[in-house]
């Protein structure tokens, strides 16, 4: 709960008040919330006096001053003409005291395009404040802001100046205005209420005990602020139930239709609700743009461009990148299971843990846990074993370290690491990820058998020495030993890039379609084979989407009831696909083309927010005549170029597709790239 | 063109990285990247005031 003291000017109240008000609202909240108190203040009382009583209750202090002295003199002079300029830089000085720095918001600054903006961002940044935001002065269509030169943008020119010299500066301070354009062109939350379509959840206690919404609306008209209620005879409930409230609550619905309509909303959301305020006739209200919108769209298009492109979402252009978030994501997704079982997972998880360290500890070591943890349903393991644990299932921290030995064993059989590893069979076998399923027992049987990396392959037993059996990973499929399915591509000039069969791993049941049972050898064979062709047939037809188009080796499930031609992607990691296996090479061909690209389009939504707010608008499908989100188009938009190249015809609608996306508000400035990239292409 | 699956792996760029026992897996970075593939573990969103007239 955020309680800010604001006025009027709140340090009028005087110490003893202000402490009385500490005390109350920190014994209320205490055992109930943490209670976020901030005060805020033009300084030109602040003295240590006040700031032992912040400094005792932890009320953080935030400061007005609206530049260089010429500035501040424009609007904050004594009545008698003398300037306030020295009395705040002091009350600014002594908040940036070794003693009170811990109290110290930042300063906020009133915009006024008459003062120089260059010289207003050298002034506040001087006194290092730890956050500064600028303000756009309090306006409406009744009484719209002066703009000597009659620019409709003057202030997003002056705010984009003073972006420009806080670049050059090198960003020494966050500044919340752009910080939140920042954030809403990256997908993220607004961080004022001034932009952004986030709900606003803010109350104002008068000091009569009146409860009213947030002052700003004053300015509006008389009496704009009111509710009617007051904290004598109402409950907070109720002000949160009041109309004026709802309405900046609702986020694109509560803006108006000229607002959806427009690419900047998710950023601008409209603008401050006061300034959209106007009396007159159809527009009467609060359903208007601001009148500020030519300012905000300049100043959020300006700050986009103004975001070079390297520096965003990295993984959209380049594969290596990609590769490098999703096996961070699984290395987090990992560590927060570890962090999550708490010890709960006992001594077996304590020693894999253990474990992983020491195989992280040797470049062989690394290389092995790394092959596992690519492994695309390493990720559903980890995402089930997560979901087991949130949920209470029975017996989910054994089912967690199962998993861990389980895959450790496979790392290290990779690494070639000369340690007994012990890993859980169920039902008389187990699947070791990216290796194989060994039959260990009788079926139904259940147990523990060490596993030890051995020559090319690895010896299994129940105890060190002669009951143990060798397998070699490069034979075939022998009793009690089945390997996963590996094939080169034809002519592929990347080894490495080839794709294997897993119809063994246990985790592998994560599409929308059922998992088909694991094929027998001669079914297996035919669709290698049938696979082999498909992917010849992309390399004639197709080159640029052959074998160099994949980031690694592709892990293919074959599905029961899968539409043929239709790719599935479902909860697991990068480079895994489901698909049905009745196909003939031209239609696995096309499944191949369109799977690879939704694979790769759903590793990029895993780790890079392309997209926000999707869903809130309909777009049309050019090629199906159909409404979809925006996911939706540009997924299909980027698959169909893969199509188009294979088969011309594909071609149609992409155009039409490519400039709707342009337009669409939803898209960050990584999804603008990912479109770029793509109009490249096309 | 059948081969075995030991030559098939992923070339990930090597970046100095956090070992597993040192990254934080309950931090905000963790708790957004996380957050779009688990919902569960992107936790409450915490928002501090976004009330324009002070900070």
């Amino acid at each position: 709960m955020s309680v800010i003291l604001h006025g009027g000017e709140p340090l009028l109240a005087g110490p003893a008040r202000l402490r009385r008000i500490c005390e109350e609202l920190t014994s209320a909240f205490d055992g109930i919330a943490a209670l976020d108190l901030r005060i805020h203040t033009n300084g030109l009382q602040l003295s240590p006096r006040y700031l032992d009583l912040f400094s005792e209750y932890d009320v953080k202090v935030g400061i007005s001053l609206d530049g260089d002295r010429a500035a501040n003199d424009r609007h904050r002079r004594f009545a008698d003409g003398r300037s306030s300029h020295p009395l705040v830089l002091k009350a600014v000085e002594l908040l940036r005291q070794e003693r009170y720095r811990h109290l110290n918001l930042g300063l906020l600054c009133t915009v006024d395009i008459s003062n120089d903006p260059v010289a207003v961002l050298d002034a506040l940044t001087e006194l290092e404040p730890p956050l500064i935001d600028f303000l756009l002065p309090h306006a409406t269509w009744d009484d719209p802001p002066p703009r000597p030169d009659g620019s409709p943008t003057a202030y997003a020119d002056w705010l984009l100046a003073v972006f420009d010299r806080w670049q050059e500066q090198g960003r020494p301070v966050p500044v919340r205005i752009f910080s939140s354009v920042a954030s809403t062109l990256n997908g993220g939350p607004s961080l004022t209420e001034s932009l952004g379509l986030a709900p606003t959840d803010l109350v104002v206690v008068e000091t009569d005990g009146s409860l009213e919404q947030v002052d700003s609306l004053k300015s509006a008209y008389e009496g704009a602020a009111g509710t009617g209620f007051d904290v004598f005879a109402h409950a907070f409930d109720e002000v949160a139930a009041h109309p004026g409230v709802r309405a900046r609550q609702l986020g694109l619905e509560g803006v108006s239709e000229t607002c959806r309509r427009c690419p900047v909303v998710r950023s601008c959301g409209g603008g401050l609700y006061t300034h959209r305020y106007s009396s007159a006739g159809d527009g009467e209200g609060f359903d208007n743009p601001s009148v500020y919108c030519h300012d905000l769209a300049a100043l959020v298009r300006g700050i986009e461009a103004r975001t070079p492109a390297d520096t965003v979402a990295p993984e959209v252009a380049d594969p290596a990148e990609l590769l490098a978030a999703q096996e961070d994501l699984t290395r987090t997704l990992l560590a927060r299971l570890h962090a999550d079982l708490d010890g709960r997972g006992g001594e077996r998880w304590a020693q894999a843990w253990e474990l992983a360290a020491v195989l992280e500890g040797s470049d062989e070591g690394a290389r092995g846990l790394d092959g596992v943890l690519a492994h695309p349903y390493t990720r559903t393991w980890l995402l089930d074993a997560l979901d087991a644990l949130h949920e209470g299932r029975a017996g989910a921290p054994s089912g967690a370290a199962d998993g861990l030995q389980t895959l450790l064993a496979a790392a290290a059989v990779r690494a070639g690491l000369d340690v007994r590893v012990p890993v859980p069979y169920r039902d008389g076998g187990l699947v070791l990820p990216t290796l194989g399923r060994l039959t260990v027992s009788g079926p139904g049987e259940r147990g523990t058998v060490l596993v030890r990396a051995a020559g090319d392959g690895f010896l299994a037993g129940p105890a060190a020495g002669s009951a143990e059996r060798r397998i070699r990973r490069s034979a075939a499929a022998g009793p009690g030993w089945l390997p996963v399915r590996g094939f080169a591509l034809p002519g592929d000039p990347f080894p490495g890039h080839g794709f294997v069969i897993d119809d063994l791993d246990p985790y592998r049941d994560c599409f929308g379609a059922p998992a088909a049972a694991t094929l027998d050898a001669a079914a297996a064979g035919r669709l290698g084979d049938v696979l082999t062709e498909a992917w010849a047939l992309i390399g004639e037809r197709a080159p640029a989407h052959g074998a160099r188009s994949l980031d690694g080796p592709l892990t293919l499930t074959p599905l029961t009831g899968a539409m043929p031609g239709e790719p599935s992607v479902g909860r697991h990691g990068y480079g895994a696909l489901g698909i049905g296996v009745d196909g003939n090479a031209r239609t696995l061909a096309l499944t191949l083309l369109r799977g690879v690209r939704r694979a790769r389009f759903r590793a990029l939504v895993d780790v890079a927010d392309l997209y926000a707010a999707d869903g809130s608008w309909e777009h049309r499908m050019p090629w199906k005549d159909e409404l979809v989100p925006l996911s939706g188009l540009l997924e299909a938009a980027y698959e169909r170029l893969a199509l188009a190249v294979f088969d011309h015809r594909f071609r149609d609608g992409i155009p039409q597709a490519l400039d709707t996306l342009e337009g669409a508000a939803e898209l960050t400035i990584g999804g603008k790239r990912l479109l770029a990239l793509m109009r490249k292409e096309f | 063109m059948k081969t075995t699956e030991s030559s098939l792996s992923f070339a990930v760029a090597k970046k100095s990285r956090v070992p597993l026992a040192a990254i934080d897996a309950r931090g905000g970075e963790a708790a957004r990247k996380l957050g779009r593939v688990h919902v569960a573990s992107a936790g409450r969103p915490s928002q501090a005031s976004t009330f324009n007239s002070s900070l």
